[in-house]
């Protein structure tokens, strides 16, 4: 009952917040939009900020309409993504169940705010964003798997099943290597790609948003997890580091190197400050 | 290893101390069997016969339609309580509900897995399995830091 009630909040909450942010996306969007690029597209990209694309408000034929549907979709697509943890309280059939059902609704909704909201170009990009999206899901379950992992591991351990440490933690560093090279190969890739097709002629999401957001972020966020798991697990820094280095010649040049300290510095002190944390912090016992 | 009895009249309890030098698996394994036959042994029935079975002989203990079963080595029987029940009869060290239909004995456990959508498995005795419903995972942690504070 108590879950049940939760999650209307954090439906609530997610639509409100989602048919807040659409408008707001699109705003942030017109701001970036160069003028060459912007006299291609229409010239209502240059009078100022847009609350809808132009191309939307031309398919609904007034501004406020378009702006309300864009709102409401982005409301929709906020309340599913607000309940995204929700199928975690389970396991087994009844995860993958919920799981599947919950990407099926996001990327229905997510597909309809791209194109009735005309923020692609085509229809025919849809399919590809999708599977950006069964990508964060990916990413996502892979996080979730490996806590998982851990727990059984540290389970293990207490119950005489699994040896101590192993040199370097090598073997406790390994279950988060999956998620290294999908935050550190295949979301740049896919940034990349996902650069030269959107409606704005610029690299903000691997030029800007990824070395100074993402790598970062998810660096430290995996390293404090790892810290609190099992201590200072030393190759996880040059892990993160090398899984980047064959990104900065495939996408970028030699002046992107920093782009790999950008996620092995966070993954460091993120993984020194999880030491610290289970240090200070010990685990609760029952008296 | 020297054995010494002292009676004391008016003691209601009898409590044994084991006096070493310093600890060992054998040690270990002495306090675990003894500690197992001063717990109450729980009674079970097979065919409607009655039997009392010490608690280190379970390997778990089950929800199964409408009632209670308890599984051992040797084979199933069931239990005319309800596994709240049991909880409180039994050792707190030792078992713990891995689910809701579900008390196991840590001291069998032979091994643990983990499949891609979460589910955890547990191998009890080499054979038996049971499914550990990952709500119950803070408690066994909690279950196995007690029993190993109690024993250093």
């Amino acid at each position: 009952m108590t879950q049940r009630m939760s999650g209307k909040r954090r439906t609530l909450a997610g639509f409100l917040l989602g048919a807040a942010l659409a408008p707001l996306a699109v705003c942030l969007f017109s701001t970036m939009m160069l003028p060459a690029e912007a006299q291609a597209v229409g010239s209502a990209w240059t009078s100022g900020l847009h609350l809808v694309t132009p191309a939307m408000a031309e398919a609904f034929g007034s501004v406020g309409l378009a702006a309300l549907v864009q709102s409401l979709l982005g409301g929709l697509l906020g309340a599913v993504a607000a309940v995204s943890t929700l199928p975690f309280a389970d396991d087994g059939k009844t995860l993958a169940a919920r799981s599947l059902a919950h990407f099926a609704a996001t990327a229905a909704l997510f597909s309809a705010l791209l194109w009735v909201c005309r923020w692609v170009n085509s229809p025919r990009y849809i399919p590809l964003w999708v599977a950006l999206l069964a990508i964060l899901y990916a990413v996502i379950w892979l996080a979730r798997w490996t806590g998982w992992y851990v727990e059984v591991m540290q389970l293990r351990e207490l119950l005489g099943l699994d040896p101590g440490p192993t040199p370097l933690k090598w073997r406790e560093t390994m279950p988060y290597l999956p998620f290294v090279l999908l935050v550190c190969d295949l979301l740049p890739l896919a940034l990349g790609w996902v650069d030269r097709t959107f409606v704005v002629d610029v690299p903000v999401l691997s030029g800007l948003i990824l070395p100074y957001f993402l790598l970062p972020v998810a660096g430290f966020c995996s390293g404090v997890s790892l810290g609190k798991r099992q201590g200072v697990c030393p190759l996880y820094p040059p892990a993160c580091f090398v899984c980047y280095l064959p990104m900065v010649w495939l996408l970028f040049n030699r002046s992107a190197l920093f782009h790999c300290f950008m996620v092995a510095v966070p993954a460091l002190m993120g993984n020194l400050l999880g030491w610290l944390y289970r240090r200070a912090v010990p685990k609760k016992e029952t008296t | 290893m020297k054995v010494e009895l002292k009676i004391e009249p008016g003691r209601r309890e009898p409590e044994i101390v084991i006096l070493a030098g310093a600890e060992s698996e054998e040690l270990d394994r002495l306090v675990r069997e003894l500690s197992g036959l001063a717990l109450d042994p729980v009674p079970v029935w097979r065919e409607d016969r009655a039997l009392l079975l010490p608690q280190g002989e379970f390997l778990r203990f089950f929800a199964e339609g409408k009632g209670v079963s308890a599984q051992t080595a040797e084979g199933v029987y069931s239990v005319r309580l309800r596994l709240y029940e049991l909880e409180g009869r039994l050792d707190p060290r030792r078992f713990v509900r891995i689910s809701n239909s579900e008390i196991v004995n840590l001291d069998k456990v032979t091994a643990l897995d983990l499949s891609l959508a979460g589910t955890i498995r547990m191998t009890l005795n080499h054979s038996v399995t049971a499914y550990v419903s990952r709500r119950y995972v803070k408690k066994i942690k909690e279950t196995l830091h007690l029993g190993r504070r109690d024993r250093t």
